[in-house]
């Protein structure tokens, strides 16, 4: 009998077809969630950049005639230099330089004080809940993630009823403290600097530091810049750190899961304590976890304004302004939406580079 | 043949509805007015007001947009070409949103403006135009806690009375009540709309009269700051978180102040959550030497320039700030006075004896607004007296920081 090759039949493709009909389905399932994130992402990213090159006043229509103007670097360079040239003169910007720094000061206390603390708490709460004696898990888990998914807003209104001078806190501490009674701490409303409380104590005072402190760098005085987050923001920054636990302790618990059971049975082997266990096996395993809940932290801190905007406004004395709030602010309280799209850029570079230097220093040490 | 019969039917009738429907709409105006709400009261007498414009003017409906956050809403309605036929603008935003190119300038369209006070007709004027017609106004006055007065056997305030009565007065009623809780004597927030007042009766100003020059760094200035902030630093003065409120009125309302420094927005929430209180208004204490002066908080009716109904939109201003639609509001008395010169006795026998002292404050009220920019200044005085409050700053500091950022602004 003699073999003939199969003639192609109908409904039947060859490989490459295959392929290609499959590339076109999966950039057709695509392409709503690709619309959606070019219109509401991308386009309006473009556009807030090319508004950061011009003054408009957030106000008349954009596609009117005569609604805005090209100023080219004007909005940088008034927020990082205090200045910019117009037709050849110096017009100065030193208002909003000062806002821009001190906002900025404010941003960074703010990243040390709640990035460290959150990530250390989550993640020896995960150890925690993770431990094989400890029953309840899911009650616990629960807990702790409660207040990640609870409304920013509500959650800040109760704590200005908590933190207000004759609340729950103060009566609180009065109850374990008796000297406390007279001199409650005004929560909400207190500009003094930590670092500054710190220090009176030994004598440092603006008066008594030395000639840096009434020297001004970027248009703050050196003692200005050293002043520690204030009072209030400390506040915020425990509000903060109680609501962003609970996210960081589930990413961790899922990591914690991952590893394997056998390392921790050779580490018993080998007769190490639980500490060791923790220190030598636990976190360097978790280092890429750690690097993930690093920047997320990073990211989310440097762009707090919910919890600005509904306690403190920016107050009392500029001590709560964030880069994020300062945004806010310029682009719909003082009409200069083009400066409000300039620092949110800045911001950008800013979270952008902490971000790419992050990374670096983690995958050094993870070659080491 | 049925069949075609039905379908013919049914096509008339859609051609009939159709053009009675297009008739109708071509009648039909639709409004929109953008605005945000002080209490209930005021919402129910806005509400009052456009039934009885809508009655007058059938072919006109209106929509009211009470917003809670109304400049951030605003300014993006505006700003995405499709704003609201008529919409409020607070005096110190006037100069922004003119320069803007936003607001339909009134000149002409207003009508009536004489029987307007003319201080209001001046605040909306801007380049010489009478730019909207306004609202409603509230002057700042010292209201007082009669009972407290009476327990300490004190003289209640009058409007004779000088910076050196206030601080008497404030020195005498700070106290401690039954629950061991702190009442001071006076309460006031460390803000430019409190402190302003007292610059003014100084004799001294922040800007001159055409706004060209920056005249702030001045004894008078010194002299009002120490005043103000060391009633703060001597004990006898706070801020309302200081006795746990989340404004002065709550503070005095709580009775945990004897006086404080408020506008007419303070007799409705003071009427609704603390009707025990049983107070009074005077005139602000004057300068020892013999200075008045007070600040007045207006708001106007605004038309958009890009509206497509500016001609029913002037209707309605001017029916709301006529003398017809203003006695509605003046009859409900809720807080603001009238902007009509023959609509405040209506208003006074409305609201009682005690408001007197609002409407009297006029006389010597400076106007709340600023020229573009001016929020940045406006931050730093703010700024500047919260660090005074608490000592970390002098008069010095501030009047000095203040007066660059006015340079600057104005240099802008």
């Amino acid at each position: 009998m003699a073999t003939v090759a199969p003639a192609r039949q109908p409904g039947v493709m060859t490989m490459a077809a295959r392929r290609r009909q499959e590339a076109l389905a999966g950039l057709g399932f695509m392409t709503p969630a690709l619309i959606i994130f070019l219109v509401f992402l991308i386009i309006p990213i473009g556009a807030a950049l090319y508004i950061s090159f011009t003054d408009w006043n957030g106000i008349t229509p954009v596609l009117e005639e005569g609604a805005f103007n090209y100023v080219g670097t004007a909005n940088y360079s008034d927020l990082l230099r205090g200045y910019h040239i117009e037709d050849g003169r110096e017009v100065a910007a030193a208002i909003r330089q000062r806002d821009f720094f001190i906002a900025l000061k404010n941003t960074v206390y703010y990243v040390l004080g709640v990035v460290p603390t959150q990530t250390v708490i989550a993640l020896v709460l995960a150890a925690i809940v993770n431990q094989r004696w400890l029953k309840a898990k899911g009650f616990f888990r629960t807990a702790f993630y409660f207040p990640s998914i609870t409304s920013s807003v509500v959650i800040s209104l109760i704590f200005m009823f908590m933190f207000s001078r004759g609340g729950l806190v103060n009566q609180a501490i009065a109850g374990l403290i008796p000297s406390y009674a007279g001199n409650y701490v005004n929560w909400l409303n207190d500009p003094t600097g930590l670092i500054h409380m710190i220090l009176e104590p030994f004598g440092i005072t603006r008066e008594t530091a030395g000639a840096w402190a009434g020297k001004r760098t970027l248009g703050l005085t050196g003692w200005e810049w050293i002043s520690g987050p204030s009072i209030t923001l400390l506040t915020i920054m425990i509000l903060n750190i109680w609501t962003t636990i609970g996210t960081m302790m589930v990413i961790f618990l899922a990591a914690l899961q991952d590893i394997p059971g056998h390392v921790y049975e050779a580490a018993a082997i080998d007769g190490a304590n639980a500490w060791q266990v923790f220190r030598r096996i636990t976190v360097p395993l978790l280092r890429p976890t750690i690097f993930f809940v690093v920047t997320l932290g990073l990211i989310g801190t440097f762009q707090v304004f919910d919890q600005v905007y509904v306690i403190s406004s920016g107050g009392p004395a500029k001590t709560t302004l964030t880069v994020a709030y300062m945004v806010f602010q310029n682009g719909f309280d003082r009409s200069a939406m083009g400066l409000a799209a300039a620092t949110a850029m800045v911001l950008f570079v800013i979270i952008f580079t902490l971000s790419i230097l992050q990374r670096a220093i983690v995958r050094e040490r993870a070659d080491v | 043949m049925r069949k075609v019969h039905v379908l013919t039917l049914v096509v008339l009738a859609a051609l009939v509805l159709s053009g009675a429907g297009a008739a109708l709409a071509r009648q039909e105006t639709s409004l929109t007015l953008m605005g945000w709400s002080s209490s209930q009261a005021e919402d129910e007498a806005l509400a009052q007001q456009i039934a009885a414009f809508e009655e007058a003017n059938p072919g006109i409906t209106v929509e009211v947009n009470l917003v809670p956050d109304y400049d951030t809403t605003l300014q993006t309605t505006i700003a995405s070409g499709d704003p609201p036929d008529v919409f409020y603008i607070d005096s110190s935003r006037l100069a922004d949103m003119v320069e803007a190119g936003v607001v339909d300038i009134g000149g002409d369209k207003i009508e009536d403006p004489e029987g307007i006070y003319e201080s209001l007709r001046n605040v909306f004027t801007y380049n010489g135009e009478f730019v909207c017609p306004p609202k409603d106004f509230s002057t700042l006055t010292l209201i007082y806690n009669r009972d407290m007065f009476d327990a300490a056997g004190l003289e209640y305030p009058t409007d004779d009375w000088t910076w050196d009565d206030l601080r008497a007065a404030a020195e005498a009623l700070t106290t401690t009540n039954e629950e061991g809780e702190q009442v001071l004597g006076l309460v006031t927030n460390p803000e430019a709309a409190r402190w302003l007042p007292f610059l003014y009766q100084a004799g001294g100003s922040v800007l001159n009269e055409d706004w060209t020059e920056v005249t702030l760094d001045s004894e008078e200035a010194r002299e009002a700051f120490d005043f103000y902030v060391g009633l703060v630093q001597d004990g006898f003065a706070g801020t309302a978180s200081d006795v746990d409120a989340g404004w002065a009125g709550e503070a005095f309302g709580m009775g945990r102040a004897a006086m404080t420094i408020e506008g007419n927005w303070i007799m409705q929430p003071l009427a609704d959550q603390f009707p025990e209180i049983n107070w009074g208004a005077v005139q602000l204490p004057g300068h020892p030497d013999g200075g008045e002066g007070t600040l007045v908080f207006t708001v106007c009716f605004a038309v958009a320039a890009g509206s497509e109904n500016q001609e029913a939109a002037w209707q309605l201003v001017n029916f709301l700030t006529g003398e017809e639609g203003g006695r509605l509001v003046a009859e409900a008395g809720f807080g603001p006075m009238p902007p009509r010169i023959a609509l405040a006795e209506t208003w006074l026998a409305a609201r009682g004896e005690q408001a007197q002292a609002f409407v009297d404050a006029a006389e010597h009220a400076k106007p709340w607004s600023f020229p573009v920019g001016f929020g940045d200044v406006l931050d730093t005085l703010n700024s500047g007296l919260q660090l005074a409050y608490e000592g970390q700053a002098t008069a010095d500091d501030v009047i000095f920081e203040t007066a660059a950022a006015a340079e600057e602004v104005l240099a802008r």
